[in-house]
């Protein structure tokens, strides 16, 4: 009984002290519940946003942007390791400027957006690195999640008297992990498989 | 054979860039068949990759076969022409050379403007010749047909005279621009 006691409290202790070490840590891993208080939460300012991709097609360099995506971003400045980042696109507003060329991509052997409306990128680990951020996550595209380091920077601002942050960065990644092009759309001679991913957001503290 | 052209022949470097510019617009021909009713697939853009490269390919050898033709004689058109004859050989001969230049131009203007800039078989992109323009893409889709058209015709027109003069009137005028062979007259023509 006196062993028991006394461990209990050891336990207490411990748990305390964990607490107090490290309060972000005890932040749910879920995006969507709201953060400790050490972390500010961000959402996407869409109208100073943007989300683009740069894609080889025919020898050339074609771009396109998404116009819908959402972002939710707990940043603990003091402790990145405890921020986390939750991306989704919606994958139909996609635009590279040419309605065939977009009804295609969101046709069944490419995009598939009747199946797979969204994209997601989540990141439950913010690390820092020499430049910047790397947010440390899993990418769902088309049914298919692999895991995915973004790199970026990030920098806070007042503006009129609210808290804002600047997010940017580019990533590269291979649309055939994703399954994005199936059939003829497999081969890479005409439609690289290599698509470079930017981003540059305006995020307004809630 | 002689690599310039002398007063009765062609040379080495115009029946070469000739005949692969004939090789190379009967391509042309082939290819725009071939994926002019695709629906979007990886193997229409192929074709399309390959017609753009190829079109590139013919404007580049149309400059340099104008400027080699003037860094040479030209082999003038036989004596026994007509007046009517003489002006209508010339001025197939001038449409032929505009529409080399025109039709390449036109489907470069016209990618440039549906905004699908044009790489030259994958090895360099070209500029965008005009900004991305839907109605003008449009037009440039008839104007290209049109002019790739005409120099067909103009084409098939520039080879049945070119055995009109090889089996009907017997000159030298198609034997000076094929290769391997010779004049039947030395000085024909002069």
């Amino acid at each position: 009984m006196r062993l028991l006691i006394s461990g209990a409290l050891v336990a207490a202790v411990l748990a305390l002290q964990t607490v107090l070490a490290q309060p972000p840590a005890a932040a749910p891993a879920t995006p969507a519940t709201p953060a400790t208080p050490a972390a500010t939460h961000y959402v996407l300012d869409p109208a100073k946003s943007s989300l683009d991709y740069t894609f080889v097609q025919a020898g050339a360099a074609n771009k396109g942007r998404f116009t819908r995506f959402q972002v939710a971003y707990d940043f603990a400045p003091e402790s990145p390791a405890a921020s986390r980042l939750d991306v989704t696109v919606d994958i139909n507003s996609l635009d590279t400027g040419d309605q065939e060329r977009d009804d295609t991509l969101r046709g069944a052997d490419l995009f598939a957006v009747a199946k797979f409306p969204q994209a997601h990128f989540a990141a439950s680990q913010i690390d820092r690195t020499a430049s910047g951020y790397e947010a440390v996550g899993k990418l769902t595209i088309r049914g298919v999640t692999r895991d995915a380091r973004v790199p970026f920077s990030f920098r806070t601002a007042t503006e009129n008297g609210a808290a804002v942050g600047y997010m940017s960065g580019k990533t590269s990644l291979r649309r055939l992990d994703y399954g994005v092009g199936q059939g003829d759309w497999k081969a890479t001679d005409q439609v690289g498989n290599d698509v470079i991913v930017s981003f540059a957001l305006r995020l307004t503290a809630r | 054979m002689a690599i310039r052209n002398t007063t009765q022949r062609w040379g080495a470097i115009a029946q070469l860039l000739h005949w692969l510019i004939v090789a190379l617009v009967i391509t042309q021909f082939t290819l725009a068949m071939l994926f002019d009713d695709l629906p979007p697939s990886a193997h229409k853009l192929a074709l399309l990759a390959r017609h753009k490269s190829v079109g590139i390919t013919i404007l580049m050898l149309a400059a340099l076969r104008l400027a080699w033709r003037w860094a040479n004689p030209t082999p003038p058109l036989p004596d026994t022409l007509k007046p009517w004859e003489r002006s209508a050989a010339r001025f197939n001969h001038v449409l032929l050379y505009v529409l080399l230049f025109a039709v390449p131009v036109a489907g470069w203007t016209m990618s440039s403007a549906r905004g699908f800039p044009v790489s030259w078989f994958g090895l360099f992109t070209l500029p965008d010749l005009v900004p991305k323009n839907k109605a003008l893409y449009e037009l440039l889709v008839t104007t290209h047909g049109i002019l790739a058209w005409t120099l067909g015709v103009v084409a098939i027109i520039h080879m049945l005279a070119a055995l009109k003069h090889h089996f009907v009137l017997k000159d030298d005028v198609l034997r000076r621009m094929l290769p391997l062979t010779s004049n039947k007259t030395q000085g024909s023509g002069r």
